[in-house]
C-alpha cells in the first residue's frame, strides 16, 4: 500500500565544481520546467525546477557550482545549509546526484568526499567522457561504483546520453538507505569528533530532548578556522563550545593532524586510494585543440589584438542593432500614439495614455534590443570557455583597479547599457569584487547620455580644429566626457575597496574550460530568461515613474488659468487665417504663427505644473551650478531615463513636443532656443546657457544616477534596497559637485 | 649533509617545463583554498604561460593563478622533465 511518502514529491540538490556542465544536466533533466529566484539574504541565484520520472515527482536544486563544502561566507553557507536540511525555505533533501568532470576526477571527489559524508542517498554522475577521452583518459565507471559503494552513471549531458539512467539511479538510490561508509580522517581526528560529540548539540532541535550533532557537521566546525560555521550554528549560545573546539585543535595540531590542513590531506588521500584502477591516463600530456587555440588566444600581444576586435565587433552589432531596432519601436509608438489621439477627446486621459504610458513603454522598450544583444554576446562567449580567457588578458589592468579581470567584460558593457553589465557580474564569485562592480557601473558613459552630450556640446562648444583637422575641440570634449566617467569609477572603486567594502579577498584563481561550439538552445534560452527578468523589474519601475513624471508635468491643467493670456492673439490670427482665400501664400506665415501660439501655450502649461514649479522652489539649489529652473525642471524629469531630458527642453522651451528633436532642423531649432534663453529676473536679460554653464551639465549627466531601471537592476542583482539607494546617493553627490566646481571654476576662468 | 633545496617561484617556471609543487606560503586560508583545489605539495603542473598572473597545466586542465606578495607557490622543477 503506497504511503503518504510515495506521493510526495522528492527534494534532490545537484551539485558538483564549476564548469562540470551541472547546468546542462540540470536542463536536460528538468526541461523548460524551470525557475530561477533569490535565496533571501544573499545574493546566491535559486535554480529550482520540477522532474517527473516513472510516476514520481521530483523537486530539482541546483545548486551553485562549488569545490568544497567550507563555507566562508553566506553565500557558500547557502549550499551546506540546504543539504543539511537548515533551511526554513526549502524542504529537507532526500538525494544528492554529484556530478564529476571525467577529466578531473582527483579534486572533484574532493567535494564528492564531503557530500557522501552527509549520510545522503547519493548518484554520482560522471559527465564529460567524450573530452575526457580526447586527453587520452579513460574512466572506469563500474570499477569506480564499487569503490565508491554508491551508483554511478557516465552521462554526456550535451548529447542527452545516460540521463535516463540517471534517472533509474536516482530512483534506485531514494529507496535505499545509505550507510555512512569509512571516514577518510585519521583515528585521533576522529576522536576528537566523538569527544565533541558529548558536548555540542543541535541548536535547532526546538524540543528539551536535544538531538545530538550529526558527526559530519561537527567535524565542519572542527575544520572551520575561520570562524564563520561557528558563528553560524553555535552563536553566542554555547560559548563554552567555543572553547572546547579550540582545546581540540591544539590537540590535534600536537598529535599531527593540524586543522584544516588535515581535511585536504585525509581527502585528497582517500580520493587516491579510491581511484586506484579506475583512471588509466596517457604518461604524458596530450596537447588537446583547445591549448593549441589558447596558444594564441592567451599570448599577450595577439591575444590582446584578438580581443580588442572582438569587442568593437561586439559594440559595432549593439549600436547597430540597436538603432535599427528603435527605430521601429519610436515608429510604432509614434502610430500608436497618434491612433489614440484621434479616437479619444482631449483630456487627462488621453495625455496619460499618450504620454505617460506609451512613452513610458516606449522608453523601456528602446532598451531592450541593445541589452538583448549584447546578452547574446555574452552568453555565447560564456558558454564556448572564451570568457576565462578573456579575463586573464585583462586581469593586469584590473588588478590596478583593485579589481580581477573578471570584472572586466561586465564593466566594459556598461558603455552600451549598464543593465546587461550589471546583470553579467554573476561570474564574478568574490562577493566584495562583485559588489564594487556593481556601484561603479553605472559611472561608465552610457549610450543613452549621448544625446544630451551631442546637443549640448554641438550647441555651445566651439568648432576649433587643431592639427590640420585631425582634432576638434568638440570631439576632444566628447572623449573627455568618455575618460571622465572611467576616471570618476576606477577612483570610487578604490575608495569602495578600502572603505565600505573593506574585507578578504581570496586568492585568483580561475579554470578555463576546454572550448566548446556554443549551444543555440543554452545561449538564446539565457537571454530569453535574462531579457524578461529585466522587463519584469526595471520595466514596472520605469513606467511607473514615467506616469508620475507625466503627473507632475501635467497637473494642475487649469486651462482658464492658462490659455486666457493667448485666446485674444489666437482669435485674431484664426479670423486672419479665415480672411485669407486658400492658395494664398499668407496662409503659411499665419499657420506657422497659429502652431507657434500653440507651443507657448503648452510651455506654459509646463511652468504652471507641479514639476514646473518645483524647478523654481529648486532654483536656489541649482543656480551655483549656472542653472535656471528650466533646467533644473528638465533634469528632474530625466530621472527615470537621461534621454528625456532632450524632449523636455523642447517642450520648456516652447517648441512643443511634435518637434523632432532628432532631425537637424528640430536639433538646430532647439540649439538657437537654448542660446537666446535669458534668465526670467534679469534686467538687462543675461544669457541662460554659455560654455561652463553647458559644461556644468554635461558633467551632471557623466556622473549622476539617472537611470530608474539601472538601480532596480542593481536592487535585483545584490537582493537589497540598501545598494540602490547608496548608489543613487553617491553618484548624485559626485554629480553636483563635480557640476558645481565647473561652473564655478569655469566662470572663473572665463570672467 | 646539505639538503639543497632546488624550489623556484612559479611564476619563474619557463614554459613547457613540469615539476612538483614543492610548498606553498601565504594566509592559512588562502593556502587552504588552493590545496582544496588540488594545487597542493607533491601536485604536478606544467607552465602553459608564465607571468603573473600564470597558466598551468593541472591534472588535465588549465588553471589561471595569480600570486601576490603574501601568497607564493614554490615549485621542483621535474628533473626528468624535456
Amino acid at each position: 500500500m503506497p504511503t503518504s511518502t510515495e506521493n510526495a514529491s522528492l527534494c534532490v540538490a545537484l551539485i558538483g565544481n564549476p564548469n562540470t556542465g551541472k547546468s546542462t544536466l540540470f536542463g536536460a533533466l528538468v526541461g523548460v520546467h524551470q525557475h530561477v529566484g533569490n535565496y533571501p539574504g544573499v545574493t546566491v541565484e535559486k535554480r529550482t525546477g520540477r522532474m517527473d520520472d516513472a510516476g514520481r515527482r521530483y523537486e530539482l536544486v541546483d545548486l551553485p557550482g562549488l569545490y568544497s563544502l567550507a563555507p566562508r561566507s553566506r553565500d557558500e553557507m547557502v549550499a551546506v545549509d540546504l543539504l543539511l536540511g537548515r533551511r526554513d525555505d526549502c524542504p529537507p533533501v532526500d538525494a544528492v546526484v554529484c556530478i564529476v568532470h571525467a577529466g578531473n576526477l582527483q579534486r572533484n571527489l574532493y567535494l564528492l568526499s564531503q557530500v557522501l559524508e552527509l549520510g545522503l542517498p547519493t548518484v554520482v554522475a560522471v559527465n564529460m567522457i567524450d573530452v575526457a577521452k580526447k586527453q587520452g583518459v579513460s574512466i572506469d565507471s563500474a570499477r569506480l561504483q564499487q569503490q565508491l559503494g554508491v551508483p554511478v552513471v557516465a552521462i554526456q549531458a550535451n548529447r542527452r546520453i545516460g540521463v535516463s539512467q540517471l534517472k533509474a539511479a536516482l530512483a534506485r538510490a531514494v529507496a535505499d538507505d545509505p550507510s555512512p561508509g569509512e571516514t577518510p580522517f585519521p583515528e585521533p581526528f576522529e576522536n576528537e569528533v566523538t569527544r565533541l560529540q558529548s558536548v555540542l548539540t543541535d541548536r535547532r532541535a526546538e524540543s528539551d530532548d536535544r538531538k545530538p550533532m550529526p558527526r559530519c557537521l561537527i567535524r565542519r566546525l572542527l575544520l572551520d578556522t575561520d570562524g564563520y560555521l561557528v558563528d553560524a550554528l553555535l552563536g553566542d549560545a554555547e560559548s563554552g563550545a567555543v572553547g572546547e573546539l579550540e582545546a581540540a585543535r591544539t590537540r590535534l595540531t600536537e598529535a599531527d593532524c593540524p586543522v584544516p590542513a588535515i581535511e585536504t590531506k585525509a581527502r585528497y588521500d582517500w580520493a587516491r586510494r579510491t581511484l586506484d584502477g579506475v583512471v588509466t591516463e596517457p604518461g604524458r600530456y596530450r596537447a588537446t585543440g583547445t591549448d593549441r587555440l589558447d596558444r594564441l588566444l592567451t599570448h599577450r600581444l595577439w591575444g590582446t589584438v584578438i580581443f580588442g576586435a572582438l569587442m568593437v565587433i561586439v559594440f559595432q552589432s549593439v549600436f547597430l542593432g540597436g538603432e535599427l531596432a528603435v527605430g521601429w519601436i519610436d515608429a510604432g509608438s509614434e502610430a500608436l500614439g497618434r491612433w489614440l489621439e484621434t479616437l479619444m477627446a482631449e483630456g487627462a486621459l488621453r495625455s496619460l495614455l499618450v504620454e505617460g504610458v506609451i512613452g513610458g513603454v516606449g522608453g523601456v522598450l528602446s532598451f531592450l534590443p541593445q541589452i538583448l544583444i549584447l546578452f547574446l554576446f555574452i552568453a555565447v562567449l560564456e558558454d564556448c570557455g572564451y570568457m576565462a580567457r578573456a579575463a586573464y588578458l585583462m586581469d593586469k589592468l584590473m588588478v590596478r583597479v583593485g579589481l580581477s579581470g573578471k570584472s572586466f567584460i561586465p564593466m566594459l558593457s556598461c558603455f552600451a547599457c549598464a543593465i546587461p553589465g550589471i546583470m553579467a557580474t554573476r561570474v564574478i564569485e568574490n562577493e566584495r569584487d562583485r559588489l564594487t562592480t556593481i556601484l561603479v557601473a553605472p559611472l561608465m558613459t552610457c549610450s543613452a547620455r549621448l544625446p544630451v552630450y551631442v546637443l549640448l556640446i554641438a550647441a555651445f562648444i566651439p568648432n576649433t580644429l587643431y592639427l590640420g583637422g585631425l582634432l576638434s575641440l568638440q570631439g576632444l570634449t566628447m572623449v573627455g566626457l568618455y575618460l571622465l566617467g572611467i576616471v570618476t569609477a576606477v577612483a570610487a572603486a578604490l575608495v569602495l575597496k578600502r572603505t565600505v567594502l573593506r574585507g578578504k579577498t581570496p586568492p585568483f584563481l580561475m579554470e578555463l574550460p576546454s572550448y566548446k561550439w556554443p549551444s543555440p538552445r543554452t545561449a538564446l534560452y539565457r537571454v530569453a530568461q535574462r531579457g524578461w527578468l529585466f522587463l519584469r523589474c526595471a520595466g514596472t519601475l520605469i513606467l511607473s515613474v514615467s506616469i508620475i513624471v507625466w503627473a507632475a508635468l501635467y497637473y494642475p491643467h487649469n486651462a482658464d488659468v492658462v490659455e486666457a493670456p493667448f485666446h485674444e492673439q489666437q482669435r485674431s490670427l484664426q479670423s486672419q487665417l479665415d480672411s485669407l482665400p486658400p492658395g494664398d501664400l499668407r496662409r503659411e506665415d499665419v499657420q506657422r504663427q497659429l502652431a507657434q501660439l500653440d507651443h507657448e501655450i503648452a510651455g506654459a502649461y509646463q511652468r504652471q505644473s507641479v514639476l514646473g514649479r518645483a524647478g523654481r522652489v529648486i532654483e536656489p539649489v541649482v543656480k551655483p551650478l549656472g542653472w535656471d529652473w528650466r533646467i533644473g525642471c528638465a533634469v528632474i524629469a530625466s530621472f527615470p531615463a537621461r534621454e528625456i531630458v532632450v524632449a523636455t527642453l523642447g517642450v520648456i522651451y516652447n517648441l512643443g513636443e511634435e518637434a523632432d528633436v532628432e532631425s537637424e532642423q528640430g536639433l538646430t531649432q532647439l540649439q538657437a532656443k537654448l542660446h537666446a534663453a535669458v534668465w526670467d529676473d534679469s534686467d538687462p536679460p543675461r544669457k541662460v546657457f554659455n560654455v561652463p554653464v553647458a559644461l556644468s551639465i554635461l558633467v551632471f549627466f557623466a556622473l549622476c544616477a539617472q537611470c530608474a531601471a539601472t538601480l532596480a537592476v542593481i536592487r535585483r542583482e545584490t537582493n537589497s534596497w540598501r545598494w540602490p539607494a547608496f548608489t543613487f546617493g553617491y553618484m548624485t553627490a559626485l554629480a553636483y559637485l563635480g557640476a558645481l566646481v565647473t561652473y564655478q571654476v569655469g566662470m572663473w576662468i572665463s570672467g | 649533509m646539505i639538503v639543497i633545496d632546488k624550489s623556484i617561484p612559479l611564476n619563474d617556471l619557463p614554459t613547457g617545463t613540469s615539476a612538483f609543487v614543492s610548498r606553498i606560503t601565504g594566509r592559512p586560508d588562502h593556502v587552504h583554498r588552493l590545496e582544496e583545489f588540488g594545487l597542493r605539495g607533491g601536485t604536478r603542473i606544467e607552465m602553459f604561460r608564465p607571468g603573473n598572473p600564470c597558466i598551468i597545466r593541472m591534472a588535465g586542465n588549465k588553471v589561471c593563478f595569480r600570486a601576490d606578495d603574501l601568497l607564493r607557490v614554490l615549485v621542483e622543477p621535474d628533473a626528468a622533465s624535456d
